[in-house]
């Protein structure tokens, strides 16, 4: 691979970002076998590599990830949806904007994790009470971000859309979204990411599948290996939604970035 | 195709703002006529109330006293008939110049669309761009497609507000032979404000000359050049000459030689 290759692919940064978890892993690898720690309370590198595959195998790990994979999309649509609508409609209108925006910022004051008693109350420990949780966490970065992008239009493409007589749902969707487009996309971002947080707190509070629940299960059991599998698992897919997201932003602003007069 | 539509009036118009609670008058008994076919200037100093005559025209501000016409009809709202070019190119950033262009006609089927859309980029000399983004374009060549975004729905009047102001001295002077071109072939009324002088005089038949607190029309000097006018000839000094002494910037000897 020639250099200048691995500079266009960005990987030289790449490489960099993994030279401290190698590290880590290496002296963690390295103090269970000079037994310089318990191997029942920090499990080796290679023998949690060993659980993950194991559960691979098994069909836990797709089961489970999928799991909470599905309890993220519900909750994130859920939530991400109701905040993307009052969103727009309290950027549009300053009626409905004294009526929510208060209400809003004080209920985003609640920790999250303070809803868990009242939401098991009402709702058990069953799926909906897990949507609802994550929906929650979904809702406000999208309300916050998709208000703050639609009021952030600014005043000449207004202007612009009443010169060419574009009204409601034409305005909306032909001027106003795609005006506030970076702005929302931020905001499916953090929502989807706060949707992954929370899907994984909700499960261990009370379920029998997802990523969460691996992780409770290790603890009652006493398998450190599997709570340290959960953790893991719940970093990578966190990540790798953040990066899936990060290319779609780049293809749906592609005309915010100048292409140096290549047509495109 | 003799065409008598395009025609302006505006008469006795009035208009001020609240500013700080006070009334502030912007605009004081405005008489205009801009016949169809014209070229038309307006020019002034900033603050003497020309961009908002012209937002007037364009049907954008609408409290004011007096009235404005075209072919005889109340203006109460921006319409198919007016075009307008702003000083910003104003493009939708998030489309490409094709979809700009054809912003404006979004009530067409798509292929009468593409056909207008493709006339007006090679109107102005922009055919192949259609699918480039503005941020792909230099100044002139967006203040192209905004003007082709304007043509594109056929108006009657072009209403142009400083559409030049933000471009280099050359790209300028070959806009306004660009614009001169355009309005020789559309055969469409054009109005344009203004703050130079020289492209006031090349491009109109006539120029009104404004002056500020409150805006009114100090002056209408007619245009009688020849076209394409020559920019260094002495009936074109003469008439620049006109102009600057309306704003008590004319010199004692203007056709004093540098040897």
């Amino acid at each position: 691979m020639s250099k200048k290759f691995i500079q266009r692919l960005g990987l030289k940064d790449k490489l960099l970002a993994l030279i401290v978890p190698l590290l880590v892993l290496a002296a963690w690898q390295g103090a269970v076998s000079q037994k310089l720690c318990s191997d029942l309370i920090l499990t080796p590198p290679l023998t949690l590599l060993n659980t993950l595959v194991e559960l691979a195998q098994s069909g836990d790990l797709t089961l489970n990830i999928l799991a909470s994979l599905k309890r993220v999309m519900i909750g994130f649509l859920l939530g991400g949806t109701s905040g993307f609508v009052l969103g727009i409609l309290m950027a549009l209108s300053p009626f409905l904007n004294s009526i929510f925006g208060p209400l809003i910022k004080a209920l985003q004051q609640v920790p999250e994790f303070a809803w868990m008693p009242l939401i098991i109350m009402f709702l058990g420990i069953d799926e909906s009470a897990k949507y609802f949780f994550v929906a929650i966490g979904a809702f406000y970065p999208m309300v916050l971000n998709t208000y703050q992008g639609v009021s952030g239009v600014p005043e000449k493409y207004h202007e612009l859309a009443r010169v060419f007589d574009y009204k409601s749902f034409r305005y909306l969707f032909k001027v106003i979204i795609p005006s506030a487009l970076p702005s929302i996309i931020t905001g499916i971002r953090l929502s989807l990411g706060l949707s992954w947080m929370f899907v994984v707190g909700a499960e261990l509070f009370g379920s029998d599948s997802g990523v969460g629940y691996l992780m409770t299960w290790g603890r009652a059991v006493f398998q450190i290996d599997l709570v340290m599998a959960g953790l893991i698992l719940v970093g990578v897919i966190g990540f790798a939604m953040n990066v899936l997201l990060e290319i779609a932003e780049k293809r749906f602003l592609l005309w915010r970035e100048p292409v140096d007069g290549r047509p495109v | 195709m003799p065409n008598n539509k395009g025609t302006l009036q505006i008469r006795n118009l009035s208009k001020s703002f609240i500013v700080d609670n006070n009334p502030l008058q912007i605009l004081n008994d405005i008489n205009l006529t801009v016949h169809s076919g014209a070229f038309v200037t307006i020019v002034g100093s900033s603050g003497c109330g020309k961009t908002t005559l012209l937002r007037i025209m364009l049907g954008l501000e609408n409290h004011y006293t007096g009235e404005a016409l075209i072919d005889g009809k109340q203006i109460i709202g921006p319409g198919s008939d007016r075009g307008i070019v702003f000083q910003d190119h104003r493009l939708l950033p998030w489309l490409t110049v094709g979809e700009n262009v054809a912003f404006g006609l979004d009530k067409l089927k798509r292929k009468e669309k593409k056909l207008l859309v493709d006339e007006h980029l090679k109107l102005v000399g922009l055919n192949g761009f259609e699918s480039a983004y503005p941020s792909q374009l230099s100044g002139g060549m967006a203040q192209r497609v905004a003007i082709a975004r304007a043509l594109a729905s056929k108006p009657e009047i072009l209403l142009l507000d400083e559409p030049l102001g933000a471009l280099d001295a050359l790209t300028r002077m070959y806009m306004q032979q660009e614009l001169e071109r355009l309005w020789l072939l559309e055969k469409i009324t054009m109005i344009m404000v203004t703050h130079d002088i020289d492209e006031a005089i090349y491009l109109s038949d006539k120029v009104v000359i404004m002056s500020s607190r409150p805006g009114v029309i100090k002056k209408i000097i007619d245009v009688p050049l020849s076209r394409p006018r020559d920019r260094a000839s002495s009936d074109f000094t003469r008439i620049k000459a006109e102009i600057l002494e309306e704003f008590h910037l004319g010199t004692e000897y203007p056709f004093a030689y540098a040897i």
